[in-house]
């Protein structure tokens, strides 16, 4: 590795740094980080960088890697070579495995397959053992091991007294909490968002209230044990997002992140019937989907995270009603983000950059990259103008459920570094 | 009649499909076939095409009328149900689909438990796929059949007052039969209990009668539909006797409005929506309905066949 971006865009929020330099990366190195012209090897492989940005490597604090349990969707390897090509040097992966996260054994297990990648893993474990919501996990063990949240991702924890003792649990060491939000008697046999168009076309719905409920108890109850560290995941309403604002605006400590797909894709998309649409929370209106551009750009939403749910295509390629939720999203969330949200001149590219690094590191309590020289590279590269066509044959997920097959995108990761290691995206 | 009429969509998914034209096509096309049957003869419309009845979800008289329709027109009519298939070895519905197009099927009447699945099967054959009711989605061939019955009965569908009454919510009978009845120009409104029809979305742009008594005081039609009784044991409903007493249309009722015509998919649930009593009654058509489902499923089966 010896590679050199000439005249490249370098941003980070919090180095106040967002000038145009001359980076060379070298043996997992920066080995110049400057606007000099340094004097480069006779073999260095020099790159026109006048319309890339380099920024810290992006992470992404929510992604299913399927394994253990489920490799025929995703393994961790696949997961990890879909984050790279996406431009991540880091993800949070969810405990909804088979077992579940729930035991340092199994945190032990995917740090033990999750090393020598260009991306790293870092865990999140659930709160309740095999996430079933009725008594909390070892989660002092559990952090010790290095978990950095708490979730039972894929369901919510429905029964308040347990949240309660999570949080009060949680308290002495300030663990974070984090939750999928759903109130589950509400959304039974659900396919889409609850609407004049789920009436229409026949298809249980998911009212927006659902997740509004279990929010705005977990903001109760997370006030109420003494202002706990709190994060909402995938949140898809503008009645949350409004709850999000209220609370902070309290001064409490709670966090939420939306996924891409909840800020550019609509219910109407349901109609088709085509289950690339079909997820959990689901696609939902117009409105909802303007509450979350406004709360990413007044500073309300803290972070992007994909939500990256692998499915075969035997078992996504059925009835509806009957294809399991989720779509993935790692290949696909810088150009999808960068088009909806900086090229429609909703969020300058400097909050875009915010949303993928500085604010999800905040978030779980990690330690912040930087960019300079002598510092190991941790980048992400990506080209902010390239106009491409969304392939999923190109991906490197296992899996294909993408709903942005053929999509025309602008903006595409390009190169990422991370552990001595580099990878050129290609898509 | 002009043979070359032909329908703007090459399948029938839901009513929405078919415009103004498109209906009157199939009607006069019905009306052909009820004028011209005769016991004994067949037509040769279909004569070597298969159609399959690919019914996933137990059906009584929506399979047998569009199997006797497509008899009738000399096709090769295969049938296929669910609990006695491959599905339940576990094969995909889409493998299914195309293990039977493999063996030279061109023609699927389609019914499914899931909202959804006709359009599914669609956008993936190459043949016709006619919905026989999908899931809570739609059941055109019944809407086409409904407002054949009133077409038949008043002489025009244009400026009737038609109240459809009971499980709106659940209903593929009554999503169908408010697209086809606007369509139609009927002026189309609602009645039923509030967990079965949501008022707080205007979902179908229609208005809502609060009980039964205005309802026939107002309409012209009432389309009364069948309550599941599931819809108890969920919870939904508290009780069938309150839902009869609020809901369920009684002889005395019926009685108020001489020229009241009333219809029902089937089957009935006597005592729950209906009173028994009112059967017998000429101006309750659901037997009418029936005998209209093959002509209409006939004409349907012709036009969509016609390519092939």
């Amino acid at each position: 590795m010896n590679i050199y971006f000439q005249n490249i865009r370098a941003i980070n929020s919090i180095q106040n740094l967002d000038t145009h330099l001359n980076i060379w990366v070298k043996d997992g190195i920066i080995a110049h980080c400057s606007k000099d012209t340094p004097t480069l090897d006779i073999d260095t492989r020099i790159i026109d960088a006048s319309s890339m940005i380099a920024s810290p490597g992006f992470i992404d604090l929510h992604v299913h890697l399927r394994e253990p349990g489920a490799d025929n969707k995703e393994t961790i390897q696949s997961g990890l070579d879909a984050a790279s090509n996406g431009g991540f040097t880091s993800v949070v992966c969810m405990p909804n495995t088979s077992p579940d996260i729930d035991d340092v054994t199994v945190v032990e297990y995917i740090n033990s397959k999750a090393k020598g990648f260009l991306t790293d893993v870092l865990i999140s474990a659930a709160i309740t053992k095999q996430r079933t919501g009725k008594s909390i996990t070892n989660m002092l063990s559990l952090n010790e091991a290095g978990v950095v949240m708490f979730t039972d991702d894929g369901v919510a924890v429905s029964n308040s007294e347990v949240m309660k003792l999570a949080f009060d649990y949680a308290a002495p060491q300030d663990l974070l909490l984090a939750q999928h939000c759903e109130d589950h008697s509400l959304t039974k046999g659900f396919t889409m968002n609850e609407s004049a168009l789920s009436y229409k076309l026949g298809l249980k719905g998911y009212p927006t209230i659902a997740e509004e409920i279990i929010l705005s108890r977990d903001i109760m109850l997370a006030e109420y044990c003494g202002n706990r560290r709190y994060h909402a995941q995938h949140i898809s309403t503008k009645g949350a997002v409004d709850l999000i604002r209220s609370a902070k605006a309290k001064g409490l400590r709670v966090s939420c992140e939306v996924t891409p797909h909840h800020f550019s894709l609509s219910e109407e998309l349901l109609a088709s019937y085509d289950s690339c649409y079909k997820m959990n929370p689901p696609l939902r209106r117009d409105q909802d989907i303007e509450a979350i551009i406004e709360g990413l750009a007044d500073g309300t939403i803290d972070c992007i995270a994909t939500d990256h749910a692998p499915h075969s295509l035997h078992e996504k390629f059925v009835e509806l009603e009957n294809a399991p939720n989720g779509i993935i999203g790692l290949e696909t969330a810088i150009g999808v983000s960068l088009t909806h949200l900086v090229h429609s001149g909703k969020i300058s590219i400097n909050k875009f950059i915010d949303l993928f690094t500085v604010n999800p590191r905040n978030i779980i309590g990690k330690e912040q990259v930087l960019i300079d020289s002598g510092l190991n590279a941790n980048l992400t590269i990506f080209d902010l103008n390239e106009e491409w066509t969304v392939d999923k044959t190109k991906m490197k997920s296992k899996s294909t459920n993408t709903p942005y097959h053929n999509h025309k995108l602008i903006g595409k990761q390009k190169f990422v570094f991370n552990n001595n290691q580099m990878i050129e995206c290609s898509l | 009649m002009n043979e070359l009429k032909k329908l703007s969509v090459p399948y029938l998914l839901e009513s929405a499909d078919l415009n103004r034209d498109d209906i009157k096509i199939v009607f006069d096309k019905a009306d052909f076939f009820m004028q011209n049957y005769k016991r004994g003869e067949k037509f040769s419309d279909l004569k070597g095409i298969t159609v399959a009845m690919a019914f996933f979800e137990p059906s009584t008289r929506t399979k047998l009328s569009f199997d006797i329709a497509a008899k009738r027109l000399s096709a090769d009519s295969i049938s296929f149900a669910s609990s006695t298939s491959s599905i339940t070895k576990g094969e995909s519905l889409i493998d299914t689909l195309h293990t039977i197009e493999a063996m030279g099927v061109e023609m699927y009447v389609v019914r499914h438990k899931n909202s959804g699945v006709p359009k599914f099967l669609q956008e993936n054959t190459k043949g016709v796929i006619l919905n026989a009711g999908d899931g809570k989605h739609a059941h055109p061939t019944q809407a086409l059949l409904d407002s054949f019955t009133l077409y038949k009965h008043f002489g025009a569908v244009k400026g009737l007052k038609v109240c459809i009454v009971g499980d709106i919510m659940h209903s593929r009978v009554a999503r169908s039969n408010i697209d086809m009845l606007k369509t139609l120009e009927a002026d189309v409104k609602l009645c039923g209990p509030g967990t079965l029809l949501p008022r707080n979305i205007n979902v179908w742009d229609c208005d809502i009668i609060e009980n039964i008594n205005d309802a026939i005081e107002w309409a012209d039609v009432i389309l009364v539909l069948r309550l599941q009784r599931e819809r108890m044991e969920s919870g939904i409903l508290p009780s069938i006797e309150e839902f009869n007493r609020f809901y369920g249309v009684s002889l005395e009722q019926f009685s108020k409005k001489q020229d009241l015509v009333l219809m029902h998919p089937g089957p009935v649930n006597y005592g729950i929506e209906l009173d028994y009593r009112i059967a017998p009654n000429k101006n309750c058509l659901i037997q009418t309905q029936v005998t209209h489902g093959v002509f209409i499923r006939m004409a349907l089966l012709s036009l969509l066949g016609s390519d092939l």
